[in-house]
This record gives C-alpha cells, sequence and structure tokens, in this order.
C-alpha cells in the first residue's frame, strides 16, 4: 500500500517544486518529502528542446539579425532564437522530473538576470541560462558568479564589453589617432555598470541594505571603479572581431587598465586572473552570505522570511566555504521552511508552469505562444524589466489588474480542456492535505467542468505556495 | 554664474477655478465619447471625492534620467568642457533662458515652457548618494529618509483616510501609490472579459484570503460590465517595473487623461516610463536616449491634449503633472559615450495649474570641483521640497499630516514656488 499523502509531501510538491498533477504518482514524494528534495540537488537538466543554440550559434545569429541593415530573414532568425530559447525554458520546467533543481536554475537565473529588455542581449539570454546558470547551482557560489559575470551576454547586458581601462593600450591609441585628426574616440574609458551591479545585486547586496536581514553591503564608490577597472578587457568574443586578440576566455588585454587595482582593502594585480580572484574574494564576504540567505528565504520561505532563519542559513553557506549545496540543505532542514500555511504567492510565471503541471501539457505549454501568454500576465520569460530580476514579493504581483489578467488567463485554460478533466478529481489528487474544505466546496458546486477548473487554477491554494 | 535664487512662497493654500467646473463636464466628455465608457459604473465613489478636483500625476522614470541631457545647461561656463561629447547634440538644444535648454527632443515640453505650463527644477535629487537605482527608486515612490525604512508609498499615504482615489497605468501597484485602499491599477487589454458568474464565484472562494478578495474586487469595479472597447487598447506592458512601451505609452497616457477627467477619476495617478540607464552611446540621434525622450514629449502631450479637450472640463487647469527619476548621472561622459549612475538631476512640472516659464534652480556648477565628489551634479533642492509643496498646496494635505506621516522628516524643508498663486 502507497504511504499516504502527507502535508509536508504537498509542501515539498509546491513550494519548493513547480507543483505536480498526482502527489501520490511521484516516485518517492511522499514517502520521503525531503529525500525527494535532497535527491534533486545537482545541476539543471538539460533543457527541452530541438536546436537549442550555443553561445557561438546565437553570438552569430545575433550579429546577423541585429540593426536596421540587418535583412528580413536575418530577423527572422533572431526573433526565431528568441521564440526556441523562451519555449526551451518553459517547456523544460513543465515537465521535468527534478523541478526543485528546475526552480532552483530560475531562481539564479532571476539572480543573474539578463534580460530582452536590451537589444545587446537579445538571442543571447538561452544560451546564457543554459551555460553560465544550469550547469552550476550545484556547486560552490564562486564558480556560478564566475560563470555568470564573465559570459559574453553578461558582459554585454550590461555594458562591459565596452568598457576599456582609460590607460589601456586600445585607449591611448584612439586617443592618439584623435589628437591627429582622425574622429573623436568612441570608447574613452570605463563603464562601471557591470560591476556596481555584481557588488550590489550579485554579491555584497546595496550598502546599507539588507535591514533586519543585513548588514549588505560593505563597499563604496572607489570599490566600484575598481572592480570596473579588473572588469576591463573582459568582452566576450565577438564575430566581426580580429580573432587573434581576443584569447579563448573573451579577455581582450588591449582593453585592460594596467596596474594594481584596490578593492575592499586587497590589492589584486593587472591581467585576467584578477576576476576570479575578485570574484572568489566576493563570494566569501559575510554580506554575500547574507544577501543570499535573504533572498533565497525569501523566495522559498516568506516574503518576509524569520531573520533566526536567514541567519542560519549564512552560518551554514560560510561554513561551507560558499558551497550551494549546503545553503540548500540548511534551507531543507530548516523547521521555517515547512510551515504549513503557504505563504508565498505564485508568481505569473510559476502560476502558468504550475498549471502546466496540473494539466500534463509538457511541451503542449508552448504550442500556441512561445511565452504561453506570460506577456500579458506581466512577466514576458527572459525579460525582467532592470538588472535586479523580477520581483519576488506578492504585492509585487497584486495589483488588480495583474489578478483580472490570472482570472483571464484561467479561464482561456478553462474553456479550452475544462470539459475533459476532472477538476475535483485533480485538485484533490494535486494539492492532497493543502486544498481546505472552503476551495473543495466551491470546485464541487461549479456549473461546469470548465468552472470547476478555472476555480481550481484561481484558488488561493494554487495562487500560493 | 551667480546662482539662481530659490524663492519662498507663501504658505497660504490656493483655490483655484476648478471649483468652478461643475458635473457639466463629465456629462459632456461621456457625449462626447472621448472618455473611457463606464470604468467606474461599480464603484459608489460618486460624490465621495471632490468632484473634479485636483489632479497630480506621477510619471516615474526608471533608470535614472540625465538630467544634464534632458536640461542642459550650455549657459555654464564649464558646460562645454564637463560634458564633452554628451554636450554636443545633433540639433541644438531649445533655449530656456541664459543658463539652461531642453534636449531638441522635447519640442512639445518647450512650447509648454513658451506658455508658461512647463517648470523645470534642476540640480535636485533625494536625500541619498549611493547610486543604486533600486534603493533610489525606493526611497523616490516611498518618500522615506533611508531605503527600506518605509513600506508604503508617499501617495499612498497622502490618500490613506481620504475619500480620494489613486490610479497606476499599470497592472502592477507602484510602491508609490501602496498604502491607501483605493487605488486602483489599469491597462488595457485584448482578451476577453471572464464570466461574470466565475468571478462571484472566485469572490467567495477567496473569503479567507483578504489580499487575494481585495484585488479581485478592486479589478472588477474597474472593469465593471463594459470593457473598454478594443479600439482603444493599445497592448500596453503589464510589468511590475519600467512601465509601457511605444507607442503603448502614449496611448495610455491619453487613456489616463481619460479617467483624470472624470469628475469621480482618480485624484492621483502614477504613468512609468523606463529605460533611462544610459550607460552608452547617449548622444546619438537617434539613438536610445533621443528617442526616450521624444517618447516621453509624446506621451506628455498627450495627457496635456487629453486634459485640455473642451470634454474633458478644462481638467489641465487643475492638473499638475511630476515627472521624476531615482538619480542624475555623471556630469562627465563615461568611458562609452555614456553616463554613470549620479545624484543630481531634473525634475519637470506640468499642468495649468504649475507657476511655469521658469527654471527653478540654486546652481551648483558643473566644474569639476563644484561637483558631488568629483563627478555628479550637486543636489541643492530636495526632491522632497518638491513632493512636499505639492501635498501641501495641490492635494491640500494637512501640513501635520505631511510632516508626520506622509513624508516624515520634512517638516524643515521648504515649499518652493512651484504652483500659480
Amino acid at each position: 500500500m502507497p504511504p499516504p499523502v502527507t502535508p509536508d509531501a504537498a509542501l515539498a510538491a509546491h513550494r519548493f517544486g513547480l507543483g505536480e498533477a498526482d502527489l501520490a504518482a511521484v516516485p518517492g514524494l511522499a514517502g520521503d518529502p525531503r529525500g525527494w528534495l535532497r535527491a534533486q540537488i545537482g545541476p539543471a537538466d538539460a533543457q527541452h528542446g530541438q536546436a537549442l543554440p550555443t553561445l557561438g550559434q546565437a553570438l552569430a545569429v545575433q550579429a546577423a539579425g541585429r540593426g536596421a541593415a540587418a535583412g528580413d530573414m536575418a530577423k527572422a532568425a533572431l526573433r526565431q532564437q528568441v521564440q526556441v530559447d523562451m519555449r526551451a525554458r518553459l517547456a523544460t520546467a513543465a515537465s521535468t522530473t527534478r523541478p526543485f533543481a528546475e526552480r532552483l536554475a530560475l531562481f539564479w537565473c532571476n539572480h543573474f538576470t539578463v534580460s530582452l529588455g536590451k537589444g545587446a542581449s537579445v538571442g543571447l539570454v538561452g544560451a546564457f541560462e543554459r551555460e553560465a546558470i544550469r550547469p552550476h547551482i550545484a556547486g560552490r557560489f564562486a564558480d556560478l558568479l564566475a560563470a555568470a559575470v564573465s559570459h559574453p551576454a553578461m558582459l554585454r547586458y550590461l555594458d562591459n564589453a565596452r568598457s576599456a581601462g582609460p590607460q589601456s593600450p586600445l585607449v591611448q591609441r584612439l586617443r592618439r589617432r584623435s589628437a591627429l585628426g582622425g574622429a573623436p574616440a568612441r570608447i574613452t574609458g570605463l563603464n562601471e555598470n557591470l560591476a556596481r551591479e555584481v557588488l550590489e545585486l550579485h554579491t555584497l547586496g546595496v550598502t546599507g541594505g539588507g535591514g533586519a536581514y543585513g548588514p549588505w553591503g560593505g563597499y563604496g564608490q572607489a570599490d566600484v571603479t575598481a572592480l570596473a577597472a579588473v572588469l576591463t578587457g573582459w568582452r566576450g568574443p565577438r564575430p566581426e572581431a580580429d580573432a587573434a586578440a581576443v584569447d579563448g576566455g573573451g579577455f581582450d588585454p588591449s582593453w585592460h587598465q594596467p596596474g594594481d587595482k584596490w578593492l575592499l582593502g586587497r590589492r589584486y594585480a593587472e591581467g585576467p586572473l584578477a576576476l576570479r580572484a575578485v570574484l572568489n574574494d566576493l563570494a566569501h564576504h559575510p554580506s554575500t552570505a547574507r544577501h543570499l540567505a535573504t533572498k533565497l528565504a525569501r523566495h522559498l520561505v516568506a516574503d518576509e522570511p524569520p531573520p533566526a532563519l536567514v541567519d542560519r542559513l549564512a552560518r551554514a553557506y560560510r561554513e561551507g566555504g560558499g558551497d550551494l549545496t549546503v545553503l540548500y540543505q540548511a534551507l531543507l532542514d530548516a523547521p521555517e521552511a515547512w510551515a504549513p500555511a503557504p505563504a508565498k504567492l505564485r508568481t505569473p510565471e510559476e502560476f502558468v508552469i504550475a498549471s502546466a503541471r496540473l494539466l500534463r501539457w509538457g511541451d503542449r505549454l508552448v504550442a500556441r505562444a512561445p511565452d504561453a501568454g506570460l506577456a500579458a500576465l506581466g512577466q514576458r520569460p527572459q525579460s525582467a524589466p532592470s538588472p535586479a530580476g523580477w520581483p519576488d514579493q506578492a504585492a509585487d504581483w497584486l495589483g488588480p489588474e495583474a489578478v483580472w489578467q490570472r482570472v483571464t488567463w484561467a479561464s482561456q485554460v478553462a474553456e479550452r480542456q475544462g470539459a475533459t478533466v476532472d477538476a475535483r478529481a485533480l485538485a484533490r489528487a494535486s494539492l492532497g492535505p493543502l486544498l481546505g474544505e472552503a476551495s473543495s466546496q466551491q470546485i464541487e458546486r461549479a456549473t461546469d467542468g470548465p468552472q470547476a477548473l478555472a476555480l481550481l487554477l484561481l484558488a488561493p491554494e494554487f495562487q500560493r505556495r | 554664474m551667480p546662482p539662481i535664487p530659490l524663492r519662498r512662497p507663501p504658505l497660504s493654500p490656493h483655490r483655484r477655478a476648478w471649483l468652478r467646473q461643475g458635473l457639466h463636464g463629465a456629462a459632456a466628455l461621456a457625449l462626447a465619447g472621448l472618455a473611457p465608457p463606464g470604468p467606474f459604473s461599480g464603484l459608489s465613489l460618486a460624490g465621495a471625492a471632490t468632484p473634479g478636483g485636483p489632479r497630480l500625476v506621477l510619471v516615474i522614470l526608471r533608470g535614472g534620467l540625465d538630467g544634464l541631457a534632458a536640461v542642459p545647461a550650455p549657459g555654464d561656463p564649464a558646460f562645454a568642457d564637463a560634458r564633452g561629447a554628451l554636450g554636443r547634440f545633433a540639433q541644438a538644444p531649445l533655449p530656456l533662458d541664459s543658463t539652461f535648454a531642453l534636449h531638441p527632443a522635447l519640442a512639445g515640453l518647450h512650447r509648454l515652457y513658451g506658455q508658461g505650463e512647463l517648470l523645470v527644477v534642476h540640480a535636485t535629487g533625494l536625500p541619498y548618494r549611493e547610486r543604486s537605482h533600486f534603493d533610489a527608486q525606493q526611497l523616490l515612490e516611498s518618500g522615506g529618509e533611508r531605503p527600506f525604512a518605509l513600506d508604503t508609498g508617499w501617495l499612498g499615504r497622502a490618500l490613506a483616510g481620504t475619500a480620494a482615489k489613486g490610479m497606476a497605468f499599470q497592472s502592477a501597484l507602484p510602491l508609490a501609490l501602496r498604502g491607501h485602499a483605493e487605488v486602483d491599477s489599469w491597462a488595457p487589454s485584448r482578451r476577453p472579459a471572464p464570466d461574470a458568474d466565475l468571478v462571484d464565484r472566485l469572490a467567495r472562494l477567496y473569503a479567507n484570503d483578504p489580499t487575494l478578495a481585495a484585488a479581485l474586487g478592486r479589478a472588477r469595479a474597474l472593469h465593471g460590465d463594459a470593457a473598454l472597447p478594443a479600439a482603444l487598447a493599445m497592448g500596453a506592458s503589464a510589468g511590475p517595473a519600467g512601465g509601457a512601451s511605444s507607442p503603448a505609452a502614449v496611448g495610455l497616457a491619453h487613456q489616463a487623461a481619460g479617467f483624470l477627467a472624470q469628475p469621480s477619476g482618480p485624484q492621483v495617478a502614477v504613468l512609468e516610463l523606463g529605460g533611462w540607464d544610459s550607460h552608452a552611446n547617449q548622444a546619438g540621434d537617434p539613438g536610445p536616449l533621443s528617442n526616450n525622450l521624444r517618447l516621453l514629449d509624446a506621451m506628455l502631450g498627450a495627457l496635456r491634449d487629453g486634459l485640455v479637450a473642451p470634454a474633458a472640463g478644462d481638467a489641465w487647469a487643475r492638473t499638475v503633472v511630476l515627472v521624476v527619476t531615482e538619480f542624475g548621472r555623471t556630469v562627465a561622459p563615461n568611458g562609452t559615450q555614456g553616463s554613470d549612475h549620479g545624484s543630481g538631476g531634473a525634475a519637470l512640472l506640468l499642468g495649468g495649474a504649475v507657476n511655469g516659464g521658469r527654471v527653478l534652480a540654486d546652481w551648483p556648477g558643473l566644474a569639476p570641483a563644484q561637483r558631488f565628489e568629483g563627478r555628479d551634479l550637486r543636489i541643492t533642492t530636495d526632491l522632497r521640497a518638491v513632493f512636499k509643496t505639492l501635498l501641501l498646496q495641490q492635494l491640500q494635505v494637512p501640513a501635520a499630516r505631511v510632516a508626520q506621516v506622509v513624508l516624515p522628516g520634512s517638516a524643515a524643508l521648504p515649499t518652493l514656488p512651484l504652483l500659480r498663486a
């Protein structure tokens, strides 16, 4: 006889995973919810999808398809690449059997946002997520950080590909040429965009930030400028560039600022090795531990997680030497993470993914539209409005119009599929002990199948996790 | 160059012509078919707020508008040297006075300046110098003295406890409006409205979830029985930040005017426009910054057009539009023909109620020694003094409430001569 479905099993599936159609049918879940989650910790699955572009392919398609001079075919190919990436992201989340790992991958993709909102990163976001994030979610944070920060998609998204040392060979050459009567130089020195966001968003957190979870930060403008200097030369390969000038790691020494750099009181020598050294030190900084612990607890436990939990997670991260698996393990061991009342509102993307898993759509989620309707819900995939990523608190997603769009989306799904499923049985199988009596009754009393399914999708128990 | 003096205005609140406007404005609006029909038909707020009362529209430019690009100071002796490539425009800037000009993409705003309907506040900013977008935007919207010290918005607190309404023209509620129950968000939709019976049942389903229940209730009231005609739906962004993009922003501004012109319409509205983080190639025209300024010009023009229309009951005369951003940018170009995060910038005030045709600035100068930390335009006017003035004089919020609740820590800030007496 199969083990009964406990509240912890339902929480494991919905809070930590991405939702399930039938809790009892998920191998290993009901018997040992924590074990089911632990076993998933590791690199994210290879994404579903055909002809998913590598970075090199993505860069070539982007180079051909961007700008006013691009032909219609090349532009269409770039649009197609964006759609392929979007479909792969959603289809994978809709069908994976390792939904906890997938949730963590989506979490880190948001932490290290590269967005379609900027032309320079259009077409590269999928390759970034596949190459910089997904393989690195269950190792040392320093490795994930280095992979994300030095990935060409990030270097372009936050302008580092065009940032040069003011005393670099390139800038000196351009200056001489300009002085001899050439056009004014287009590149004259630093662009500190990436440096600031690495400190503020990716590692230490903003100085003075964190509130009850802080202190974060601890850096000043001089540190931002120094990191920008360390980052000069990290440009990534460019299809149009002289291949000999760019080594395999995407570092171009002619753009690099010469000399030592001082960051947070430490000295880093000139050259490409400094970036890795800086990122290692940032990864092990106590502010980074608190910042990451806060964000992870906020994502998985509550909009305002218990400060004691964040303290414990930060300590686990530090004592584990920045090993993310230790951090995840500490979270799964925390009693606060298993509070029975679902505290987190699903974001639109989580809601759409959970609906697809409830209805076992798999790849059909993206058969009609590559974004599965998420643009209308206010969360077009891979298109966060800023480098800070999508917000992770309910208030940001609970505008009346946003809720209305959820109702509209659920109605459409229910119209299409409500006649072919038994929403009452589905509610019990998917939510198990999370399903409250009131919602159960409302679903039972629906006038027809589509209405019952719409009520299930919109029930508080399904909107929250 | 001598500083341009900041004059202290009288503190007395203004009574304006709008008190004479009756309900005929709304009726005419409905007859003319210019207003979005019926979105408030489900609300019982008629008579709750002063019909046709003052309007305040906050336009948030996320990303950090370069105030010296939007409102350059070619009359500052250090301007050309300090700005380098950023100070050279494809067309001549549009002069405002002997010191200041407008970016050539802001032709519509320049006309308004000539008509006395645009006031520029320059070298202004928040009490914050750390240059983070996210902290600075939090301050801009919360009205606090430190990031995250307050978790509601200054406009939301200004409306709290009153019968007036706030409205955001995007699906998510901006922080600026949080803290007040009567806040709506609205964005056009091309999808068919959900079945009314389903919505009835959802209301029961949310009986034990007050947050979802409240959001559903507001959404339902907004959409009412008659959805907006499809011709008005421009497909605006529904996202939580970043705002609408072209040309949806222009259409949305026009629709916002329709709501604002109604006698029972919102007293306070929030619009957003993103994409101001001009780290690279910002002087190009066409280029991202020039294009965005042109879009802003068109968006503000559409808002004005909708509010000066005869059917709008002269709503423009009782409107103030405040255009703000989280921080200005570096005075000097960075290494990529753009600018990095800075401090002081420019704020714009438009409207029939604005005492415009002037640039209000205690100008600090652009020479390196005059800058903040040698790099940013120094802040000489606290942006919260602008907020405070509008709260007191436009929204008529009692002074004690402003000082204690709406803008804590603002008691010592001056009021500024922003509005017509």
